[in-house]
């Protein structure tokens, strides 16, 4: 609040003081006060009016800006209401009292929020875990088809798996913490195991799925690192070129750990790559080949965040794409 | 012949998986009656205990730790929770392995059978395998014939080892495929083409240059 923005607020009361000062001189004066007492007394009157307001001009400043620190330092805003002390005045008081009511309805609706929110992730993960028992006794009742309808059955079953599991991560991705435990890991485990994930997939789409340099571990959760190496696997699959090939190599970048996951697929086009985390996004492709949900890689760089993993994409239309995740050095993380 | 008890609730699991393990030799003991556990298994005497998590009235965890007192027998837990404390927690109180539903078959095949062996301490694999005039060493990536052997690269050998172990049946290229994915050999169709024609480079070498045959449309057999 500035001085100029607070007389103007004050401006009809000052120019009310100021006519009753007139006023009263005059009266004096036409009741016969001498000349000089009135100016002495215009003056004392002046003065007092002056400090008055300028008292209130400083006591307001000093009053918002204790306001404004409270309403900085809380983490959230709108319980502002209920961590300011009781204000003086009466009629700043019923102000407070009412916005104070206001605060509590809303912190009533947030905290229903956040219940229903809660108990809706709670629900998908009990779902995600009933609808795997009916897909397992599927998987093994599959067995015993012969071997052509199996194997389609079985890719069939396998897309049930991986959008079930998409399901279930981005459930998770809401309060990562609660499902995260870093432990070192071989890298050529992480990688068997979602290559294992998506075998049908892979194998039916004919790629080839060559490993190198993967004997080293790195510091992470495995099983969302297998998640996030699964979604690159399942888009090197489904945007694959002709002789379709998936290369993983790991190299050390001073203390991290690279993992480069390289395929000779169609590629992205230059003004899409920026998008493909975007929620949603499907771009060109998507729309292409079908089947795209634009969730994938949004989901990837959501854990990846949260894994403190480095997700980079690279791309050449119609030669490859090139994704390098960055593990962090063991002594880098910070939640453990 | 090992014998596996299944602690399954969900009736469709438990039966196929029992079908699923008599059809790989083994004998499978089924749980019906999901009280005093323990009991049953002492009783029964299983090599092997397969145990969900998710059971009515009992959770697994303390019956893993019941079981563990009962019955000498390793326990792999099976369970469709698959949030990594949970696993944890399932490794801490004794149990052997722990796999995630969906599982693949050839998967839990693989890892019971893993746990079977660590737990009689018995050998890593029967080494030699042997077919009509074929004798093929797995450690040794060795195959001899009449006196003259060649060494063969993994692929290579694995695919000699998948058709000798059907010797006599016709496998497909999918089977192949498959058998090579399941030993970490990531393969398409090109690179099975390229390695048989090798393979069968190298039985020539031997003496055995029509050793395996192709059969149009279905596959190869030995």
């Amino acid at each position: 609040m500035t001085l100029r923005e607070f007389l103007s607020d004050r401006l009809r009361r000052i120019a009310l003081q100021v006519i009753c000062a007139g006023l009263a001189t005059l009266f004096l004066f036409a009741t016969g006060t001498q000349p000089g007492v009135l100016v002495i007394l215009l003056i004392v009157l002046l003065l007092a009016f002056l400090t008055v307001n300028m008292f209130d001009f400083f006591q307001q400043r000093a009053r918002l800006l204790e306001l404004k620190s409270i309403l900085d330092a809380l983490d959230r805003k709108y319980l502002f209401t209920e961590c300011v002390p009781q204000p003086k005045g009466l009629f700043e008081r019923r102000l407070f009292d009412l916005a104070r009511l206001a605060g509590r309805d809303m912190t009533g609706a947030v905290s229903d929020a956040q219940a229903s929110q809660r108990e809706y992730r709670e629900y998908v993960e009990r779902w995600v875990h009933e609808i795997k028992a009916p897909i397992t006794a599927a998987r093994l009742i599959c067995r015993e088809l012969d071997g052509d309808t199996r194997r389609k059955l079985t890719a069939e079953l396998s897309q049930i798996e991986a959008h079930v599991e998409r399901a279930l991560f981005y459930a998770r991705a809401e309060n990562p913490e609660q499902d995260c435990l870093f432990r070192q890991i071989e890298l050529e485990k992480i990688a068997a195991q979602a290559i294992e994930n998506h075998r049908s997939l892979l194998i039916q789409n004919g790629i080839r799925v060559e490993l190198e340099n993967m004997n080293c571990a790195v510091y992470t959760d495995e099983k969302w690192a297998v998640f996030i190496l699964g979604q690159l696997l399942q888009n090197a699959a489904r945007y694959r070129g002709p002789e379709p090939a998936v290369i993983l190599s790991a190299k050390p970048l001073g203390r991290q750990t690279q993992l480069i996951v390289h395929d000779n697929g169609i590629g992205i086009p230059a003004h899409e790559l920026p998008r493909v985390f975007e929620r949603g996004f499907t771009g060109s492709n998507g729309r292409i080949r079908g089947g795209s949900t634009g969730m994938g890689l949004y989901l990837c760089r959501k854990l990846a965040v949260f894994l403190e993993l480095g997700l980079d994409i690279t791309s050449t239309e119609g030669n490859g794409t090139v994704v390098t995740l960055t593990f962090p050095a063991k002594e880098n993380l910070t939640k453990l | 012949m090992p014998k596996i008890m299944i602690i399954e609730d969900d009736p469709a699991i438990r039966e196929e998986l029992a079908l699923l393990l008599e059809n790989e030799g083994y004998t499978a003991l089924v749980i019906k009656r999901f009280t005093d556990i323990p009991a049953q298994a002492a009783q029964e005497q299983p090599n092997l205990i397969l145990l969900d998590i998710g059971l009515p009235g009992k959770d697994g965890f303390s019956l893993c730790a019941a079981l563990r007192k009962a019955v000498p027998a390793p326990v792999i837990f099976v369970t469709s929770r698959d949030a990594s404390a949970d696993e944890v927690r399932a490794l801490s109180l004794g149990g052997d392995d722990y796999i995630t539903k969906p599982y693949s078959v050839p998967v839990l095949l693989a890892r019971i059978k893993a746990v079977l062996r660590r737990n009689s301490g018995g050998p890593e694999q029967a080494d030699l395998l042997e077919a009509g005039e074929l004798r093929l060493s797995l450690t040794k990536g060795l195959v001899a014939s009449g006196g003259k052997a060649v060494e063969l690269s993994r692929n290579e050998l694995q695919i000699l080892a998948c058709l000798m172990v059907h010797a006599g049946q016709i496998v497909s290229r999918a089977d192949l495929i498959d058998a090579l994915w399941d030993s970490q050999i990531y393969i398409d169709d090109n690179t099975l083409s390229v390695n048989m024609t090798r393979l069968r480079g190298k039985l020539a070498e031997i003496g055995l240059p029509d050793a395996i045959k192709t059969r149009r449309g279905m596959g190869y057999q030995l």
